[in-house]
């Protein structure tokens, strides 16, 4: 008898469907007159219904929405299988969650599996279903208001449209096995610096009449073909990255090496410029050795402990996009630039009482000068140069510390061996050779300051003396 | 003699034997190598040496042919002080180059000359003061450059005996002597050998071994009255007259 009923009923919605405003007459009647009878109660406001966990949920209908819907031919009873004009059974849900999935059972009637399967979409959910977590049609679609899903014409934006399913906990699978949630957390796009992007323009492909299927073996290389969408736009931070370690890492296979995503994320994407802590805790998701020594040296600690706008960043020194390997020998000849960027600035080390000289100092030294020299002739060399000392080979790369007070004595009591790692016979009087960054002086060094002195004065003599009396010479022959 | 046979070959005589010319031009070579590899690395921060040092091939080249030329510079200078040396003292050689109070005196004198008090320049014998003083200047700043250039070539080794701070002073000391001895060349030696009213547009005495009689007249008026540095080899070639 049931079915009998139910093989009826499809039978109606399809002829409305089919045949829209010319179906029969008196079909229609009939529906308006029993959706006339249960709007009498449903289009009023204030009542629910109970379940037995306590939960409950209106019973309004709203019967504009309803008129604007795709269902709005069909009469209440379509759906609501069991009530009609005379029939209106009380029934009893242990919660809203059973009620609802046992409402979607009904949606099946017309919409079979076969059908909304086509959509990837409904694939994570009917996998979810297999795995015990029941599908609820209306939870996307809603009730009475459901609406036509193809050509978009329910939604007012792309992203609205899109949101439609994304803002619900769906599921991508991989060939791998291991799946990652197609949620998107609105909040997340509305402070993000694409929040006026559609979907699309970063979601190749993909609008409100496609969503292609695709397969990715991992979620890693879905992050990977993810990254490449950026450059649509961000051509010339796609190049620079082109030319970085992580970038030739990825090339060589090792794929867990970052890209775009990785760093700025995917939806919740921001100018990263304005939080530096973030920029150095992004990197220490990897470089964790490397962020450990960092968060102890004099940069690190100001950098945590008082957001210090001065001190560098992991990006400050190895830069953001174009990282090179730190261990090349291009690299480590440019630290010298790279400290100097900073310690270089008056008007930045005035404020904590450090001398700019140091890189003066370093740069007219033998080290330095020689330094100088071989980058300009970088082009021309058969063979690298043999490697010179440059500031991080006494200081310290990421543990820099203060060069004062006890450290001070630390970095001169490591200076020997650092000298020999280059010079192996160096004896212990081999490191006061370098005046650590200091200008001569007669307290500081007296011996060398005055034969700096004495010289001066004497070639100023010398050559004011010497031209002094050519000129007396050539005036004086001249009169004869 | 004729007075224009005299115009046209004039009598000349010898002022420097082969080996001072040798000896003369060798310097030239190794001052000028010297200078041109070891003052663009002083002023290494200026273009166009870090042009000439990228011309040259490099710092590291630059270095190589600065520290070989040193070397020869080493072994000029050690020949030049045992020639002399032996010369002077078993040969009879006249030390012609040795200040002498003459020379205290000629320079107070030209600087009163200068100065307009005196209407005449001081005389002078083989070499003149000024001379003399390019002379010391040259050897004096040469040896100290060599001694000093050494420290630097190797400063691993000189600090074992030596502090640190030796080799900074050693840089100084080579480099301002380097900066001395060459503005002293490039401004009087140059200017007495070739600016000069006197010996314009240019005295090739060191090139060729010869003055003529009258420049020499001119020159040296006291020369003739003085021995004359005489090495073997110049005998045969010397006037009669100017035989001692």
């Amino acid at each position: 008898m049931r079915s009998l009923r139910l093989a009826l009923l499809q039978l109606v919605a399809l002829c409305l469907l089919l045949t829209g405003a010319s179906t029969d007459a008196a079909d229609e009647s009939a529906a308006a007159s029993e959706r006339k009878h249960c709007l009498s109660c449903h289009a009023i406001r204030g009542s629910v219904k109970k379940f037995s966990d306590g939960d409950q949920v209106s019973t309004y209908v709203d019967p504009k929405a309803f008129d604007r819907s795709i269902h709005r031919t069909l009469p209440c009873s379509a759906c609501h299988e069991e009530f009609s004009s005379k029939h209106h059974p009380d029934r009893v849900f242990r919660t809203k969650q059973q009620y609802q999935v046992r409402e979607s059972r009904r949606c099946l009637t017309c919409h079979p599996d076969e059908k909304i399967n086509e959509r990837p979409i409904h694939q994570s959910l009917l996998k979810k279903e297999l795995a015990g977590q029941p599908r609820i049609c209306t939870t996307c679609h809603s009730a009475h208001s459901a609406q036509r899903v193809r050509k978009g014409n329910v939604t007012t934006s792309e992203e609205q449209f899109c949101l439609r399913c994304h803002r619900y906990a769906g599921t991508m699978h991989f060939a791998s096995g291991a799946s990652v949630s197609t949620q998107v957390d609105t909040a997340e796009i509305a402070n993000s610096a694409h929040r006026n992007l559609a979907c699309s323009d970063c979601h190749f492909s993909f609008s409100p009449s496609e969503h292609p299927r695709r397969q990715f073996r991992s979620i890693r290389e879905y992050r990977l073909s993810a990254s490449e969408l950026c450059r649509r736009c961000h051509f010339d931070k796609q190049t620079k990255m082109a030319e970085s370690i992580h970038y030739s890492l990825v090339s060589t296979g090792r794929l867990d090496a970052p890209t775009c995503v990785d760093c700025h994320g995917g939806h919740a994407i921001r100018s990263m410029e304005t939080d530096r802590l973030a920029i150095v805790k992004k990197c220490a998701s990897c470089h964790r050795q490397v962020y450990a020594e960092y968060a102890q040296s004099v940069h690190g600690r100001a950098l945590s402990d008082t957001n210090n706008a001065d001190v560098p960043t992991c990006i400050d020194c190895h830069s953001s996009h174009s990282i090179r390997a730190a261990r090349s020998a291009s690299f480590h000849d440019a630290i010298p630039d790279t400290c100097g960027g900073c310690h270089g600035k008056k008007e930045v080390m005035a404020k904590y009482g450090l001398s700019t000289a140091v890189v003066k100092t370093y740069l007219s030294d033998f080290h330095g000068m020689t330094l100088q020299l071989h980058r300009k002739e970088i082009r021309n060399r058969q063979r690298p140069a043999a490697p010179l000392a440059v500031c991080s080979d006494c200081h310290g790369v990421h543990t820099i510390g203060r060069a004062t007070g006890e450290n001070a004595a630390v970095i001169k009591s490591n200076l020997l061996k650092r000298c020999q790692s280059c010079h192996p016979n160096a004896s212990e009087n081999f490191p006061d050779i370098w005046l650590s960054h200091y200008e001569p002086s007669l307290a500081a060094m007296p011996l060398i300051f005055i034969l700096q002195w004495f010289y001066r004065v004497m070639l100023f003599v010398m050559v004011v003396g010497l031209v002094f009396q050519i000129l007396l010479d050539i005036r004086r022959r001249l009169e004869k | 003699m004729s007075a224009d046979t005299s115009m046209a070959t004039p009598r000349r005589i010898r002022r420097f034997s082969t080996y001072r010319i040798v000896e003369h031009l060798l310097l030239i070579l190794l001052f000028a190598t010297l200078a041109l590899t070891g003052l663009p690395q002083k002023f290494h921060q200026v273009g166009i040496c870090q042009s000439l040092i990228l011309l040259i091939g490099g710092i590291d080249m630059a270095r190589i042919i600065h520290h070989w030329a040193g070397v020869l510079f080493l072994l000029l200078a050690v020949e030049h002080i045992a020639v002399n040396f032996i010369g002077i003292v078993f040969r009879q050689w006249d030390p012609s180059l040795l200040i002498t109070l003459k020379d205290v005196k000629d320079a107070i004198h030209n600087g009163r000359y200068y100065l307009g008090l005196l209407p005449n320049p001081a005389l002078c014998g083989r070499f003149s003061y000024k001379e003399k003083c390019v002379y010391w200047l040259v050897l004096i700043g040469g040896i100290q450059m060599i001694v000093t250039g050494f420290m630097l070539w190797f400063p691993v080794l000189v600090t074992r005996y030596l502090p640190g701070q030796f080799i900074p002073a050693a840089k100084i000391v080579h480099s301002s002597e380097a900066m001395i001895t060459f503005l002293l060349v490039v401004t009087w030696h140059l200017y007495e050998v070739i600016l000069s009213p006197d010996v314009f547009p240019v005295n090739k005495g060191i090139f060729t071994g010869y003055m003529e009689e009258q420049q020499a007249a001119r020159l040296h008026p006291l020369e003739g009255t003085e021995r004359r540095e005489i090495d073997a080899d110049d005998l045969s070639e010397m006037s009669p007259e100017h035989r001692p």
